[in-house]
């Protein structure tokens, strides 16, 4: 294996492992976090970091050929859309009186 | 009582059923009927004989086409049933504005940037059908798809605008009409019903006819689905 | 085998994980919660279709189960009722 190829591979495995990172920490969000505001935010970095790490990590290890530039549309599509989906969905509920979880109303926030 | 009862009979039903599946040829074994009746000759000779090189497009459309002639009516009737529960009321509704909250302009920017490429896309997956996965039915429920989200964030007037209404009806049968007219077409080049001229000399004709199938399959498609959801989302 | 067994590892978690799935659509009591469940059953389908190598039929699941069924069965639930009696 060439230097260069060396290279390339621990890069893809670093964007592959931070990818799964915050995958992982988006998970424990959406699982743990007290109120409807904060899971969609964690739902949100978990899509669009986890998933844009991804497809980097896959689009590093393919070199330069068609299918990198599909991967890196891919990736482009949902660097878009996770963003605009958390938004949508942070405004709906605000709209509709989701009232965000504080401190001083710890049963608050829910339903 | 009737917990044990219903027990019983799920035993029933599942020992018949245990007993046939150990009868079945094991998973995977290159011995089983459907590895060796037509699927060595679908692999060896589709790409020349029904005009396609996705041989999954070979089978759907030449192969087996007349299962899918039917299958593109039954979706046809989908609609026109759907149509018949949910256009009954049609007289009482009554026109009220929609109280919706106004659409995020982050939202709107987004779907308004990626409906050209959603629509490439859908396109793309169509008529490429014949060459790599995909084909009229994927690359129509993409369509539909696009003409959803248009309905839900760049509202109703901007998604019918999409699908004009005059033609709806035509729009929503194009998959059965395109089909019997390609077939009827191959009646008339080749002398059977659905018969695709193959060969060196005009098998581009064949090609050209699965492609036209294809297009018929998606516009119909896409065209059904956006309609259901109208429907269902109109009278509420 | 190596990568044989790492395919049949991943066959067989998708596989339980379809059967989670079925089995709490069917327990669930929320319609919209077993909806987005329902959704996450063709997404779990649609990745055996492609892994059995069958990409035709995962571009299906994908586009008519994950997509427009969801969006079908949620206009469906806002007609009617959010819980099942």
């Amino acid at each position: 294996m060439t230097d260069t190829a060396v290279v390339t591979r621990a890069i893809s495995a670093v964007l592959a492992c931070t990818g799964a990172f915050f995958f992982l920490v988006g998970t424990i969000g959406i699982l743990r976090l007290p109120d409807f505001y904060s899971r969609t935010h964690a739902a949100t970095k978990c899509d669009t970091v986890g998933a844009g790490a991804v497809l980097l990590s896959l689009a590093v290890l393919h070199g330069l050929s068609v299918d990198t530039l599909k991967i890196v549309a891919i990736a482009t599509f949902v660097l878009l859309s996770s963003p605009t989906v958390g938004n949508a969905l942070a405004r709906a509920a605000y709209r509709t009186g989701l009232r965000p979880w504080t401190r001083q109303e710890r049963s608050g926030g829910e339903k | 009582m009737k917990r044990a009862s219903v027990a019983a009979l799920l035993v029933l039903i599942a020992i018949p059923l245990l007993a046939a599946m150990a009868e079945l040829p094991p998973h995977g074994s290159s011995e089983t009927p459907a590895y060796t009746h037509v699927s060595e000759r679908y692999l060896q000779r589709g790409a020349q004989e029904a005009g396609a090189e996705n041989i999954v497009t070979d089978v759907i459309l030449n192969y087996r086409g007349f299962d899918t002639n039917g299958e593109v009516t039954v979706i046809f009737t989908s609609v026109v049933a759907v149509a018949a529960i949910l256009l009954l009321r049609d007289e009482e509704r009554t026109s009220q504005e929609r109280s919706s909250t106004p659409v995020s302009p982050v939202l709107l920017f987004i779907v308004r940037t990626m409906a050209p490429f959603i629509a490439l896309f859908g396109m793309y997956v169509i008529l490429f059908g014949h060459l790599s996965p995909g084909g009229g039915f994927q690359g129509g429920t993409i369509l539909g798809a696009l003409v959803i989200v248009s309905t839900v964030v760049l509202g109703p007037d901007v998604a019918h605008r999409m699908v004009p209404a005059p033609a709806r009806p035509w729009l929503q049968a194009a998959a059965p009409l395109t089909f019997v007219t390609v077939g009827l077409a191959g009646l008339a080049v080749t002398g059977h019903y659905l018969g695709f001229p193959s060969g060196d000399e005009w098998g581009w004709v064949g090609t050209l006819m699965l492609v036209v199938i294809e297009i018929g399959i998606g516009v119909g498609g896409g065209t059904i689905m956006a309609s259901i959801f109208w429907m269902m989302e109109e009278e509420r | 085998m190596r990568s044989d067994m790492l395919s049949r590892a991943f066959d067989i978690t998708l596989l339980l994980l379809l059967v989670a799935c079925a089995i709490s659509v069917i327990r669930m009591k929320d319609l919209l919660a077993a909806t987005i469940v329902f959704s996450t059953y063709s997404l779990i389908m649609c990745l055996i279709w492609q892994h059995r190598g069958a990409p035709d039929v995962a571009l299906t699941e994908a586009a008519v189960g994950a997509g427009v069924t969801t969006v079908l069965f949620l206009v469906a639930i806002g007609r009617t009722t959010r819980v099942e009696k």
